[in-house]
């Protein structure tokens, strides 16, 4: 019976140490500034880049992501369930959002996941069934067809003939739950008050749309997203290049 | 010839004067002030929910102007009441009207002076869903600022609000009105901005009925629509391709359940040497960048068929002119959407076939299915006079 009594004991001791929830941890507001670039420099509506050897620009540039999550052996901390970032508004040649989060648990952070898109359980509904305001609400990144958020938006022309008309249009719709895809980046984040209170998150265009054996992706051939069943390949094959493209710093 | 200047000087001052004492005059006083005059009148505000297909988004309303049975009542009021133009002939819904979804189906308007303007009356239908600006060029960020702009726009209205708001106050039924709809104490704290805001409150409730053809399709009335009308839809939304039908590329910018992109395009209407030849420079004037010369706000296509004539400047009468128009691919000017020129099966090397005679009047026949009837003819948002 003792014995019993001090198991007890223990197992729940070490009960409530392992339940620690991340809610009674100390926590602080901390920001994630977000920015899409191409070649590393800042990205501009329908300013000029060079793609291999021909010139480029992009007119949208939008992006969906899920479950946000700091990540180490102890614990995992979802900071975001949806963001909706739009690096080219309507007001504005670029933006580069700065998302607040609040209470995130102080700590040392070994990794960061990333949902690029939106995730199954969330892309099973539609805008109507959230409230004003939600990123999920937005019914222009909405396709019935799909029934579908669209993950992702890359629309622009090129000139690849190098004629000087950018008479190529490409736009790159990515969607629907066979393209959602986690990636998860071995980067070190401290979260402290006062301290450590900011990281920033970088999405390089150009990487994107570079092949991972370092080829440029084929725009010419395959410049859209379409609506037959080659729409999932090229929409695949370009969110596998996200983790690539993505570069997280503090 | 001193004396004679002189002379004439005192006469023109005097003339001037006599003018300025008329105007002022003929300008409706302010009345008296009496503070507290409305106080007797109860005010119990009531919010208003409005009424909306359980498939619509909710409908975002700012915080600072909730929707309330009294405020879309006198915001119905002002919008068809000829007392905000300066010679009281013309109201909101002189360019607004119900029969043509809040249109007034001329290429341009043309103001209480007789001066047109250069743009097209656009449709209000689901306007509470727009968020990136209203107007052609989004100019206006909220309902209410626009609901500010024709008054006093010398093309529009011509009015200015100081007079408005005096006729408002010294009005017999408006004072209550304002009372009931924002808790007021006295005549005084009439502002334009209040009534902007009631504009904008009936504004809001002009929302789809969600009974359309193509809303009973989509709900699942297969029987609503017949198979051409089924292949306009697929290719308007981009979803034919196991049916072997090509994409449209529309809903890219129509999107959504309420059709309503709100976003800035060029949509490849005019052949432009450079970008600052366009004759009507469009989103640019709002935003300084170079790229949105010549680009205007999609519209929304619910109601399309009752809103004749098409784009801006009204240049199209029919449907079949614009379905013609996007086939053409626009002239290849640097800031045309992307889509104008991937309509059609892809071929190869950025190229598109295009779309064939019967595929063009299938899409204009779908169009036709976003008609909405009894949108125009609800009694909510009729002349109350």
């Amino acid at each position: 019976m003792k014995n019993l009594s001090v198991f007890v004991a223990i197992f729940s001791l070490v009960s409530l140490l392992g339940c620690q929830d991340a809610e009674d941890l100390p926590s602080t507001d901390f920001t994630i500034n977000f920015k899409a670039t191409y070649g590393g420099e800042t990205l501009e509506k329908n300013k000029d880049y060079i793609f291999g050897s021909y010139p480029i620009f992009f007119e949208g540039c939008r992006l969906y992501l899920s479950d946000i999550r700091l990540v180490n052996a102890e614990r995992e901390v979802i900071i975001s369930e949806i963001e909706y970032l739009d690096f080219t508004p309507e007001n504005a040649a670029s933006a580069t959002p700065a998302i607040l989060f609040k209470n995130v648990p102080e700590g040392d952070y070994t990794s960061v996941s990333i949902g690029y898109g939106v995730k199954p359980q969330l892309n099973a509904k539609r805008p109507s069934n959230f409230p004003a305001g939600s990123p999920l609400s937005i019914e222009i990144d909405y396709w019935a067809g799909w029934k579908s958020y669209i993950f992702s938006v890359l629309d622009g022309k090129a000139d690849p003939d190098n004629n000087g008309t950018k008479n190529l249009s490409f736009s790159y719709h990515c969607g629907s739950d066979a393209v959602y895809k986690i990636f998860e980046f071995n980067v070190p984040i401290k979260v402290k008050a006062g301290q450590f209170t900011t990281a920033d998150i970088a999405f390089d265009m150009k990487e994107f749309l570079t092949n991972d054996d370092g080829s440029l992706y084929d725009m010419v051939a395959n410049p859209a997203t379409s609506n037959d069943a080659t729409n999932v390949v090229v929409a695949q094959a370009l969110t596998a290049h996200w983790g690539r493209a993505t570069t997280i710093t503090q | 010839m001193k004396h004679f200047l002189q002379k004439n000087a005192i006469i023109l001052v005097s003339g001037l004067l006599i003018a300025f004492m008329a105007m002022e005059a003929c300008r409706p006083q302010d009345p008296d002030p009496v503070t507290g005059d409305l106080e007797q009148i109860p005010y119990n505000p009531q919010s208003y929910t409005i009424p909306k297909p359980s498939f619509f988004p909710e409908i975002p309303i700012p915080a600072d102007n909730p929707n309330t049975v009294d405020g879309v009542q006198l915001g119905r009021r002002l919008f068809y009441d000829p007392i905000l133009s300066a010679d009281s002939t013309m109201s909101c819904s002189s360019c607004h009207l119900p029969e043509g979804s809040f249109t007034d189906n001329k290429k341009v308007s043309t103001g209480i002076d007789g001066i047109a303007g250069k743009r097209n009356s656009m449709s209000l239908l689901n306007i509470a869903y727009v968020t990136d600006g209203f107007f052609w060029d989004g100019r206006a960020p909220t309902l209410e600022a626009q609901a500010l702009a024709p008054v006093e726009d010398p093309i529009e209205l011509h009015n200015d609000w100081g007079t408005v708001v005096a006729k408002l106050k010294a009005h017999p039924t408006y004072p209550s009105l304002f009372r009931k709809a924002f808790g007021i104490k006295d005549r005084s704290e009439i502002t334009k901005e209040l009534a902007a805001k009631a504009i904008a409150q009936f504004e809001r409730i002009l929302i789809s009925s969600g009974t359309s053809k193509f809303d009973r399709f989509v709900e699942g009335d297969v029987d609503a629509f017949d198979d051409e009308e089924i292949d306009g839809k697929l290719m308007f939304f981009d979803e034919g391709a196991q049916y072997n039908l090509p994409d449209a590329q529309c809903f890219h910018c129509h999107g959504g359940v309420t059709l309503t992109g709100g976003k800035f395009f060029n949509n490849g209407l005019d052949s432009v040497g450079n970008l600052n030849e366009f004759k009507d420079l469009g989103r640019f004037l709002v935003t300084g960048l170079e790229f949105d010369k010549g680009k205007f706000r999609a519209t929304t296509v619910r109601n399309i068929a009752l809103t004749a004539p098409y784009m801006h400047d009204g240049r199209f009468e029919t449907l079949e002119e614009v379905i013609e128009q996007y086939h053409d691919n626009g002239f290849g000017v640097a800031n045309e959407g992307a889509f104008l020129n991937q309509i059609g099966f892809p071929v190869g090397n950025g190229t598109y076939t295009g779309l064939t005679e019967y595929q063009k009047k299938a899409l204009v026949k779908f169009l036709h299915t976003l008609t909405d009837t009894t949108f125009i003819k609800n009694p909510d948002i009729q002349n109350p006079f």
